[in-house]
């Protein structure tokens, strides 16, 4: 017996390359099936799980797919907005509290959320290193951001501008990062986070900027008397926010009037859920609310009917595979031919050359099960970028 | 008998400890509320009580609306259960900070309509939204004292969603606080014919909602009491007083003697009326109010 796994051993040691071609195919062929199947298993739990803990999404008339992908995953998909006048309507009702999300703008390629420290408190997010936000002008980063752009709290991150022709219109903001928040394997982690006002100081609907009551520059002032400064476009804007510089920040019109992408609604109970919900179908309110659950279930289920034509395909390749290796070891028992028959003329019985072979095999298939245990192993890490390429 | 007593010694001391444990554990079951200004730290102590643990952490000598917290303060107001706003964009330093606004309190937004504009506008133009305006709105609502019932009762309203089980409690103390308040309303219509139609000079722009509540026609310097008024500030005095001929002045506080001289000379009588924004040494709310009112049934 030894002697067979010894010789077996010996056998695909001296034929490195086919072995390991055969090992590496059939480790893939026997991978492919389960690794797709834990990809989106796991893709759907995430997803699921994401809209689960979260109880209503309310946002402008349109596609609620946009709506809950922009407001759930931060995939800034192009939707009508709200105002913030929304919120307070809504919220008087008193069947809970809404949490205001801007999705709008990127900074470095990841998306920068505005929002309000509600948030933070709704999604039990907790700050790993550095502080939680306090003034505007601040962010807080997700432990992956920190970690692709190598940013700790201290440093700066400056907005995406919308338009780079644009010269005369929203300038870049200059941020500051206070804290990382800890990991929590959802797209929050993916995910600049900012105080609403911040958001809408890069819209460039707050700004800073010299005191015009004691500007000595007489080129700046257009006009002047006693009730108003009139300034022109050479006014110095601040791109940042910052000690002295905070002070002069302030936002033009009414604040109830600016624009946010969405809500998050946190109902009191299931019943003021429902209550709420109601109002909405009944016209009382013009914009739509949501369940995300059941609008992420709808979506994974039409995305994952493909998962059956996968399942198809992988069954005919398994089956195709076998025939191949079935048709390997016809010719690698025809090739070796000769040596067979050396083996029968040194004293070796045929169920002694049977044991040999079979030896081989029995290696093979278990290297080819390791290699697929590997892959297997290492799928967990591509859920994300499964979820980001293929679902939303 | 040694092990005994120390058995003994062992069972006070952890009931001793024990005890600490859960008063400690009891305080914090107790609601934080802050508020930015005096007036709503003492309508929220009237009517919460001891049902809830009130903050208070902005200094005695400033000016809340234009006071700006360091980032300890900025903590209490954020960690804070609920953080009562006076609305009318008082305390500006609230829209340059990030707090969860699930527990803020707006206690004016009921009454958005009687917020008064201000007239002081900075025009300037940059960038692609053009020409626009700095405007504001007057903020000392609660001069107003229809208003100031108003904001209590937000603050018992938020009270009441905050302890459903001591609604009938928190009920009566607004009762009692609204019927104070009211009272003040009536001592204040009533002081107010005094001084119908009579131009009066405020030492700052405070009195809007005093002003228009009880028909009195006031306008407005930029005086502090503690300083001697600039060449300038007596010059705008001046121009004011040629289209307003005001023969009284009102004061946040005492003015100091030589500005009372200078106004003495223009008779020009100075009374005291205190907005009373922030906690006054020996006064509170109610008794600054009907002191005030009490300095303005006294001039003739």
């Amino acid at each position: 017996m030894n002697q067979s796994f010894y010789l077996a051993i010996k056998y695909l040691q001296y034929y490195k390359i086919r072995t390991l071609v055969l090992v590496g195919a059939i480790g893939l062929i026997l991978y492919l099936p389960l690794g797709l199947q834990r990809l989106i298993v796991e893709s759907e739990d995430q997803m699921m799980a994401r809209a689960d803990n979260t109880p209503l999404i309310i946002g402008a008339k349109g596609n609620s797919t946009d709506l809950v992908i922009n407001t759930l995953y931060f995939e800034q998909t192009k939707i009508d907005g709200l105002q913030f006048k929304n919120i307070e309507a809504i919220d008087e009702i008193g069947f809970g509290f809404s949490i205001p999300i801007i999705s709008v703008f990127k900074a470095r390629g990841f998306p920068i959320i505005g929002t309000n420290l509600d948030y933070f408190h709704f999604r039990d997010l907790k700050i790993g290193k550095g502080i939680n936000l306090r003034y505007v002008g601040e962010c807080v980063i997700g432990k992956k951001v920190a970690e692709r752009l190598n940013l700790s709290p201290g440093d700066s991150l400056v907005s995406s501008p919308e338009n780079f022709l644009d010269l005369a219109g929203v300038y870049p903001l200059q941020m500051k990062v206070v804290g990382i928040l800890e990991s929590t394997d959802t797209p929050d982690d993916h995910a600049i986070f900012t105080d609403l006002k911040t958001n809408w100081i890069i819209m460039g609907l707050g700004h800073g900027h010299q005191d015009l009551k004691n500007v000595n520059d007489p080129s700046l002032v257009l006009e002047r008397d006693s009730a108003k400064v009139i300034a022109n476009s050479k006014l110095f804007i601040y791109n940042k926010v910052d000690g002295k510089e905070m002070e002069s920040f302030h936002f033009h019109g009414d604040i109830n009037n600016y624009p946010i992408t969405s809500i998050l609604f946190i109902p009191e109970n299931h019943k003021a859920s429902t209550l709420l919900r109601g109002r909405f179908e009944t016209g009382e309110f013009k914009e739509q609310i949501v369940v995300p659950s059941l609008i992420v279930e709808n979506l994974l289920q039409k995305i994952f009917q493909v998962k059956q034509i996968f399942n198809t395909a992988f069954i005919l390749v398994g089956i195709a595979t076998l025939f191949i290796l079935g048709l390997i070891i016809i010719l690698t028992l025809r090739l070796r031919k000769d040596e067979l028959y050396t083996m029968f003329s040194i004293g070796s019985s045929k169920n002694k050359t049977f044991e040999i072979i079979g030896f081989e095999l029995f290696i093979t298939a278990l290297m080819s099960v390791v290699v697929m245990l590997v892959l297997y192993s290492f799928t967990g890490l591509f859920v994300d970028y499964f979820i980001h390429q293929f679902i939303i | 008998m040694k092990n005994y007593l120390l058995f003994a010694t062992l069972i006070i001391l952890v009931s001793c400890g024990l005890d600490k444990g859960s008063k400690v554990k009891a305080d914090k079951v107790k609601p934080v509320v802050v508020t930015v200004n005096y007036p709503l730290y003492y309508f929220a102590g009237r009517i919460g009580g001891e049902l809830i643990q009130l903050e208070y952490p902005i200094p005695a000598d400033v000016d809340p609306a234009y006071w700006i917290p360091d980032d300890d303060d900025l903590e209490i107001y954020q960690s804070a259960d609920i953080i009562l706003a006076n609305g009318a964009n008082y305390a500006k330093w609230m829209n340059n900070v990030s707090l969860p606004s699930s527990r803020v309190v707006n206690t004016t937004s009921s009454v958005k309509e009687k917020y008064i504009a201000l007239e002081d506008v900075a025009t300037h133009s940059h960038g692609a939204e053009g020409e626009h305006e700095h405007t504001g709105y007057a903020f000392t609502t609660w001069l107003d004292f229809e208003i100031a019932a108003v904001q209590a009762q937000a603050v018992k309203d938020e009270l009441v969603k905050k302890f459903p089980d001591n609604k009938e409690e928190l009920e009566a103390n607004y009762e009692l606080l609204k019927k104070d308040i009211l009272n003040l309303h009536k001592l204040m219509q009533d002081v107010a014919l005094l001084l119908e139609y009579q131009p009066v000079i405020g030492s700052h722009p405070v009195y809007q909602y005093l002003a228009k509540a009880y028909s009195l026609n006031i306008q407005s310097v930029h005086f502090e009491p503690d300083e001697m008024p600039s060449d300038d500030q007596w010059k705008e005095f001046d121009g004011i007083m040629e289209h307003h001929p005001a023969r009284i002045m009102f004061w946040e506080d005492e003015p100091m003697p030589g500005v009372k001289e200078i106004l003495n000379k223009k008779e020009i009588k100075t009374v005291v009326f205190n907005p009373c924004s922030n906690k006054i040494y020996d006064l509170d709310f109610l008794e600054a109010m009907k002191k005030n009112i009490n300095n303005l049934s006294k001039l003739e």
